[in-house]
């Protein structure tokens, strides 16, 4: 109930003072033509605050104490800035504790803010330009906070804004720094690259007679894709038509990445592709890599999840070192690839301390989706450029499987069990093939006989607009004489 | 490993390099480029310095991570001219509509 009460009250006063406040609205919105909407917050909060204060305002006393202060105030503030504009301001604040009247002091204190807010406006313009050409800006500024209106954002506003340029502009050197930098540096490592493996005397040009992108003698080994990307070609060899290499460096020319990397680091990545040649490579599925990455590999490639599965290292034979799994249709397999050359070149215990941080994963298969089906897959680390030769027995592995594989004959036994698996999976595409071919036949007899019912639906409805046209052309030659008797009556 | 008694050249089989031709759409997402346009067109919505800013940023990351001319510069004009208006109405524009009002 007494809530009920308290509220009735409240509305009463809320409709009183809305009657006697609406002349003032007026009077203030024709001062500030162009501070409408700002204004209005400032009634509505006062209209809210206030409410109670309106009733009280009568005694003459509480009224004449603002209101010669706000007027007083923007009057000699034109005249002479600083010491009127301090005296206005002290005013503001001790006016609440100045108010000993018989009126509560709060009621005094809204009713100034309200009658001080308004006329106090205007003079602050004149301030702030004032503050513009004279320098008492410093002594006028602080007393100002205390004033609710615009210019305080303004004020405020002048230095921030001059961070937001300073920090985004010098952000925007440094990545135009870092880009060349860090493109200088990408560059210098696939060079490096470049000129350890593919010149004269090195791997690549012992095993490859043609080296490099273009076409001609002095064509150029490396073509760059992007800022970070870089290929290498080469082709002109038994057992294949062609090898591919390709070097994904990290983004270095990229700041954004770069910050971005100190995160989540990443690794400069060669990765070689070799496209066999179709009569030399048997039915060979097989893949090395990290424990992780290698389920990783089983589930996710299509060939190894479809023929392969992950082999448990077998006893009594030297074998790749515990970090390394090996997945293969077959052990035969695995166990012909993984020779003992390559078990004592890279593979063994002491060897793969030493080079194995390089190694990321061999992917060797018959089944490769895509253009070429026969295809081995060689992923490696990169070093970076002054130790470029860490890696050369690695790349090392490219030729030599080269040749193993090329040479490489599954026993009968090995192949029928392989043939059959193919056999059945080239099955399973042909009918999924199938199937999908025939799901778009129907799918389009379908949308045919859609579009046929359509057409007719069309012209039904023709039909029967026409009928209903002709309906109601006779219902009018019926309605018509009636009408004529209706008149002659 | 690399002792082997022939030389496993045949130039007679060399193949010149044929560049794979690449879809449009199987190219990696230009995320900057994106990133780029909401900030440029949020910028000259709402008046927002930083974010024209941020816009300008990201149009130079996607400046340095271009790889085909043809097809990323296209978005990147766009977020570029989107950040370039939002710094112009923001610092040239009629004197802060922000503070006017």
């Amino acid at each position: 109930m007494e809530k009920l009460t308290s509220l009735f009250i409240f509305f009463s006063l809320l409709s009183l003072l809305f009657l006697s406040l609406s002349p003032s609205c007026v009077l203030a919105n024709s001062h500030f033509e162009g501070f409408e909407p700002e204004l209005d917050d400032v009634e509505d909060d006062d209209l809210s605050l206030p409410l109670t204060d309106l009733p009280l305002r009568p005694p003459p006393l509480t009224q004449s104490d603002p209101e010669p202060a706000g007027i007083s105030s923007p009057d000699r503030d034109s005249d002479t800035p600083d010491p009127v504009s301090e005296p206005s301001d002290p005013q503001s604040t001790p006016s609440v504790s100045d108010s000993p009247k018989p009126s509560p002091t709060s009621f005094n204190y809204w009713d100034e803010d309200e009658f001080e807010g308004l006329p106090i406006e205007q003079p602050q313009e004149p301030v702030q330009q004032s503050s513009k050409s004279a320098e008492d800006s410093a002594s006028t500024n602080p007393n100002s906070d205390s004033k609710p209106t615009s210019p305080i954002p303004k004020l405020a506003n002048a230095p921030k804004s001059y961070t937001v340029e300073i920090v985004c502009g010098s952000f925007l050197v440094i990545f135009v720094i870092n880009y060349f930098t860090g493109k200088r540096e990408n560059e210098n490592i696939a060079l490096s690259w470049a000129a350890k493996f593919a010149t004269k005397d090195s791997i690549f040009e012992k095993n490859f007679s043609l080296l490099g992108v273009g076409e001609g003698e002095d064509s150029p080994l490396l073509l760059k894709e992007g800022q970070n990307v870089f290929k290498f070609y080469a082709s002109g060899r038994r057992y294949c038509q062609g090898l591919l290499a390709t070097m994904e460096l990290k983004s270095r020319h990229d700041l954004i990445s770069r910050l971005y990397n100190m995160v989540v680091p990443c690794k400069d990545e060669i990765s070689f592709e070799v496209y066999m040649n179709d009569d030399a490579m048997d039915h060979i599925i097989f893949a090395v890599a990290r424990k992780k990455a290698a389920k990783g590999m089983q589930k996710d490639l299509k060939d190894l999840q479809r023929f392969a599965g992950i082999l448990t290292p077998p006893s009594g034979r030297k074998w790749v070192p515990e970090e390394l799994s090996v997945i293969s249709e077959s052990k035969e397999v695995a166990a012909d690839l993984i020779t003992e050359a390559v078990l004592d070149q890279v593979f063994g215990e002491k060897s793969f301390e030493k080079f194995g941080k390089y190694f990321i994963s061999m992917h060797f298969s018959d089944q490769h989706s895509g253009m070429h089906k026969k295809m081995l897959l060689f992923k490696f680390a990169l070093p970076d450029a002054n130790n470029m030769a860490d890696i050369s027995r690695l790349v090392a592995l490219v030729p030599y499987y080269i040749d193993t594989i090329g040479r490489y004959k599954l026993s009968s036994q090995a192949r029928s069990k392989t043939e059959t698996a193919r056999s059945k999976a080239a099955q399973e595409a042909y009918r999924e093939l199938q199937n999908a071919r025939q799901e778009a036949l129907q799918k389009r007899k379908a949308e045919k006989k859609k579009l046929m019912e359509e057409a007719e639906a069309k012209l039904s409805a023709e039909a029967l607009r026409r009928k209903e046209a002709k309906d109601r052309a006779k219902q009018m030659k019926k309605a018509m004489p009636k009408i004529k008797m209706s008149r002659t009556r | 490993m690399s002792t082997q008694a022939n030389d496993p050249r045949q130039p007679s089989a060399a193949k010149p390099f044929v560049a794979p031709a690449v879809n449009p759409q199987d190219l990696p997402v230009d995320y900057s480029g994106f990133i780029a346009v909401v900030f440029g067109i949020a910028g000259v919505m709402f008046r927002y310095k930083l974010s024209s800013w941020l816009a300008i940023i990201f149009c130079a990351q996607s400046l340095a991570n271009m790889r085909n001319v043809e097809n990323d510069l296209k978005q990147i004009s766009m977020a570029m001219m989107f950040a370039i208006m939002g710094l112009v109405t923001n610092y040239l524009g009629p004197a802060r509509p922000g503070t006017k009002s």
